[in-house]
């Protein structure tokens, strides 16, 4: 299992990395925003992308619009992990495809309810 | 300041009233030549009050921009700074905002890094005493072998040693870590000057607007407000005052409530 952490916050990412480690996800990978994120998902080497929204060149949901439409690529389950609460956004990110939502801050109770949360809904569906 | 400006804003007003009342008076009894001549003291009038106010106009924004000029270069001599380096307050509160950013993400970063070491620490305090505790349960129960004893009172003196040396490492990582906390302190008294520029800036944009609204309303001009609205897919930031913005969800539970209402 490998997993990709898209924010442009060094901070952010190495927290998020820490978390998924005490989970038991040691395989992770960093990107600092959409455009650097694309190129690493294309290697076809991700099996789940967690992403920030805000962030400068490439968004969040551009990024996750981008997976969407990719056929090699719109099977990755996405967790974002943002600071973007308005509801328009939300819904948003529901109709653009997002598996999870995770508001900053957040805390590891948070992110591991959701985490599970995916994985249950996949293993179920197959 | 503006008073001077103002009584002149006003004399020019009345001079159009007394014109307009001279000039219907003229066409009444069609001296033509008479209304014409007032139709071009008025716009003298108009011209005169014009460059007058966009004179003041200037003058003010000339004004603003040489204080804030002047304020950073008074500091910059009092820090002893050569005075030719000196930048404008908005590029020292650029400067003093990065520094903020660079803090935070120092004290972040180092905190997380004492948490790194800590980690394997506590984890290795844990195995060790669960594995002393079921032989001493054994012990107890009398149920070693010599040797295993043996075993046992070295392994005790060996784990008493660690654990002395690993309260040490975690007492130096736990005060580290609280040290680090002072990033609070330091970003918070320049997030307290920047606000102070910020409303200065405030104060003197408006003044600077309310003087150009006189220009506009003597030139007639008129400003159609343009109403931006930031676009979502760019992101917003962190929402500041949630409590006053319903379309702000204030935390996770309202977001899963929201996205189990979608049908998630």
């Amino acid at each position: 299992m490998k997993i990709l952490i898209v924010d442009d916050f060094s901070t952010m990412r190495r927290i998020i990395k820490n978390l998924l480690r005490d989970l038991g996800f040691t395989n992770t990978v960093e990107a600092d925003d959409g455009t650097t994120a694309l190129p690493i998902l294309q290697t076809g080497t991700i099996d789940f992308l967690v992403t920030d929204w805000n962030m400068p060149g490439m968004t969040g949901i551009e990024l996750l619009r981008a997976v969407r439409a990719d056929d090699k690529l719109k099977t990755i389950p996405v967790l974002m992990v943002t600071a973007e609460a308005k509801r328009d956004q939300i819904i948003a990110a529901a109709q653009a495809g997002v598996n999870g939502y995770v508001v900053k801050p957040f805390t590891a109770v948070a992110l591991k309810e959701k985490i599970e949360k995916i994985f249950e809904r996949i293993d179920s569906a197959k | 300041m503006s008073e001077d400006n103002a009584s002149k804003l006003g004399e020019f007003e009345s001079v159009v009233k007394d014109g307009a009342v001279d000039l219907l008076n003229k066409l009444e009894v069609g001296d033509f030549s008479g209304a014409i001549k007032i139709i071009q003291e008025l716009s003298d009038a108009r011209h005169t009050s014009f460059y007058n106010e966009v004179g003041y106009l200037t003058r003010s924004l000339h004004d603003a921009i040489r204080d804030f000029q002047l304020d950073s270069v008074e500091m910059m001599i009092q820090s002893g700074v050569d005075s030719s380096e000196a930048t404008s307050k908005i590029t020292d509160a650029s400067d003093r905002l990065n520094y903020v950013i660079e803090m935070t993400s120092s004290a972040a970063n180092k905190t997380m890094d004492m948490v790194d070491s800590s980690v394997p620490v506590a984890s290795e305090l844990q195995t060790q005493a669960k594995a002393l505790h079921k032989d001493w349960n054994r012990l107890i129960q009398r149920d070693l072998t010599p040797q295993e004893f043996r075993e046992l009172y070295k392994r005790i003196d060996a784990f008493l040693k660690y654990t002395d040396e690993s309260a040490t490492t975690l007492h130096n990582n736990l005060n580290t870590i609280l040290l680090e906390q002072g990033y609070q302190d330091l970003t918070g008294q320049v997030i307290t000057r920047v606000n102070d520029l910020i409303r200065d800036v405030e104060e003197r944009l408006v003044h600077l607007v309310s003087v150009a609204g006189r220009v506009d309303s003597i030139s007639g001009m008129e400003h159609e407000a343009e109403n931006k609205e930031k676009n979502d897919d760019r992101g917003h930031g962190p929402a500041i005052n949630k409590k006053d913005n319903p379309e702000v969800l204030n935390n996770q539970d309202e977001v899963d409530d929201l996205l189990s209402s979608l049908g998630f």
